[in-house]
């Protein structure tokens, strides 16, 4: 199971190349194909493996991550509280190895996550959203697992730092015996090179309670993760078709002792390509 | 038998989007001065509705089946692109893709672990399409439109079903004004089947489905558009088999339904809402009646369906 994590990256790589590639919103009403309150991001990644906040799902095959998310501005220009938003997406993880089209079930479609989210950006950069994200498995592979999350992040000299706390409130990704609760610390430090965005995205997870039940019980370290990210744009940001872009990059995961044991290796490199949209 | 999936929505939520869109051209002609300017000039369009009805029926061939029916509810999503528009004989060319989706809570949805029927878990989430059409606009408003379904079911209540339709349709309300009749006919082939799998009646063969029909309508009404969509579905070869016998019956239902439209305030830098209402009468064919039988498993030839839903275009 999987979800928001890989949501919130492919929404973040697809803002943080807008931003990097066109500047702010700001500046772009004359000739702006979409200057009305609602924004929508799409990608589709193609990647060797997937693992969840550092729990092995699969990479016996071909996985892919189809992904939209509507935004809606409810709010902007505030001294104080700059905007508020709503988001509504899903993501998708298709799989040809042994959890999807090779698995028992013969179906390609492994996880399907649903969020809502509200976000408040104040002064200074700094954002606040709480999120309630829904994981599914339509193949069945997994029960549904319910969470609320809070996310803090600023936009700090290009370093992009974030804390997230997650509570599950039904269901469990670890399928352990109680719901866990996790912490996520990371930055992503991003700059523009001739029109192209690189990021370098570092993170680890931690169990607050009940996360990484393993052999042992709960485990604090569950993973940490970092990672190199480039973004092409193929359009400009006057284009009536939104702004699309391709992506592609690597992550070198270091896995905690209940993770590596499910994956059979305390470590793991991730490998992902895909196409984005943003409009 | 639970061996079904559907494209259905084509009459209420379709015909309800462009209602309103009809509903929101005639009325901006007179608001010219007043209304605030587009808020998406660019070439996607963005759709979305979600609505709720007492029953689902596909084609005529009834989903929300068992002793505890529940609802169906129906969220959807469409990203329209509009590839070229142009002047003369050959108009336009969009791409759509889409997902549209069924939610049941009786004994096809989450009352499944109860009754036993799908993947007996317990899951509301009875099926999930995934399609991309082709649409050609010509000039006199005709248009032919190709499109690739696949009709999956997340909670295992029937086989997936693939499809490639045609649609052959006309859009006469510039000539008719605030009245149109919009007469179309769609053709629909299974692909990829094999026996009892993959097809929408469950049956032996994949099928071929015929639906002609029109969509009356008047936009004329400040705060509401209406239309009496009337169809009929038909099978030309094996789309309706009896699963009692194997016949492929011809005809599988006759459809009768009102629309109203009701738009939510003016265009806004947030799109255009709505809501509407829905009430569709259905005559079945012997082999759609069958899948329509009551609690008691007796088959019945009329169904009722009312509907109410939130639709969004941006």
């Amino acid at each position: 199971m999987g979800g928001s994590g890989r949501a919130w990256r492919a929404a973040a790589a697809a803002c943080m190349a807008t931003r990097l590639l066109t500047g702010t919103s700001a500046a772009q009403s004359a000739g702006d194909p979409n200057p009305g309150a609602i924004t929508l991001t799409g990608s589709m990644d193609v990647s060797n493996a997937y693992l969840f906040r550092g729990i092995p799902q699969d990479d016996t095959g071909l996985i892919l991550w189809p992904a939209a998310d509507l935004g809606v501005a409810l709010r902007s220009g505030g001294r104080a509280v700059r905007s508020v938003t709503v988001n509504l997406g899903m993501w998708n993880s298709l799989h040809t190895g042994i959890t999807g089209v090779d698995g028992p079930s013969g179906k390609l479609w492994y996880e399907s996550d649903f969020w809502t989210s509200v976000g408040v950006g104040f002064a200074g950069g700094v954002n606040v959203a709480a999120t309630y994200t829904a994981y599914t498995s339509p193949n069945g592979a997994f029960p549904s697992v319910k969470e609320l999350s809070l996310k803090a992040s600023a936009g700090v000299h290009g370093t992009n730092p974030y804390a997230l706390v997650a509570f599950e409130l039904e269901g469990q990704a670890d399928g352990g015996a109680v719901e866990g609760r996790y912490l996520e610390l990371g930055a992503a430090p991003a700059l523009g090179l001739a029109g192209i965005a690189v990021a370098v995205p570092v993170k680890v997870g931690l169990s607050l309670d009940g996360y990484y039940e393993g052999l042992r019980g709960d485990e604090r370290f569950g993973f940490f993760s970092m990672g190199g990210n480039v973004t092409v744009p193929l359009s400009s940001d006057r284009s009536r078709f939104g702004r699309w872009s391709v992506h592609g990059g690597a992550d070198y995961v270091r896995l905690g002792d209940s993770n590596a044991l499910r994956l059979g290796d305390n470590s793991k490199v991730i490998i992902s390509a895909g196409i984005g949209l943003s409009y | 038998m639970f061996s079904i999936r559907g494209v259905r929505r084509a009459t209420t939520v379709v015909a309800a989007v462009t209602l309103m869109l009809g509903l929101s051209s005639s009325r901006a002609w007179a608001q010219a001065a007043a209304e605030p300017p587009d808020p998406n000039p660019g070439a996607l369009t963005i759709t979305g509705n979600i609505d709720f009805l007492n029953q689902y029926m596909f084609r005529g061939i009834a989903q929300n089946v068992g002793e505890s029916r529940g609802i169906a509810m129906w969220p959807s999503f469409d990203l329209g692109i509009q590839t070229y528009s142009g002047e003369g004989g050959f108009k336009s060319v969009t791409i759509n893709l889409g997902t549209w989706n069924s939610l049941h809570t009786g004994d096809t949805g989450s009352n499944s672990d109860e009754s036993g029927l799908g993947c007996a878990c317990g899951k509301l989430w009875y099926e999930s399409d995934f399609y991309a059409t082709l649409g050609l606009g010509f000039g006199g408003g005709f248009s032919l439109g190709t499109t690739y379904t696949a009709y999956t079911s997340p909670n295992n209540g029937f086989s997936t079903v693939k499809e490639i339709m045609f649609k052959l349709g006309a859009d006469d309300s510039a000539r008719l004004g605030k009245f149109s009749m919009k007469p179309y006919a769609i053709f629909a082939f299974e692909v990829g089947t094999d026996e009892h799998m993959g097809q929408a009646d469950g049956g032996l063969e994949a099928g071929k489905y015929l639906e002609l029909g029109i969509s009356p309508g008047y936009t004329g009404y400040s705060r509401a558009a209406i239309a009496f969509p009337i169809k009929i579905g038909l099978s030309m070869g094996d789309y309706y088999e009896s699963p009692i016998d194997g016949t492929d019956n011809k005809f599988g239902y006759f459809s009768l339904a009102g629309i109203v439209t009701v738009p939510l305030g003016p265009t806004t830098k947030f799109g255009n809402w709505n809501l509407h209402f829905g009430a569709e009468y259905q005559a079945l064919g012997d082999t759609t009646k069958y899948f329509n039988a009551d609690k008691n498993g007796e088959p019945q030839s009329n169904q009722f369906i009312g509907s109410v839903g939130f639709g969004f275009s941006y």
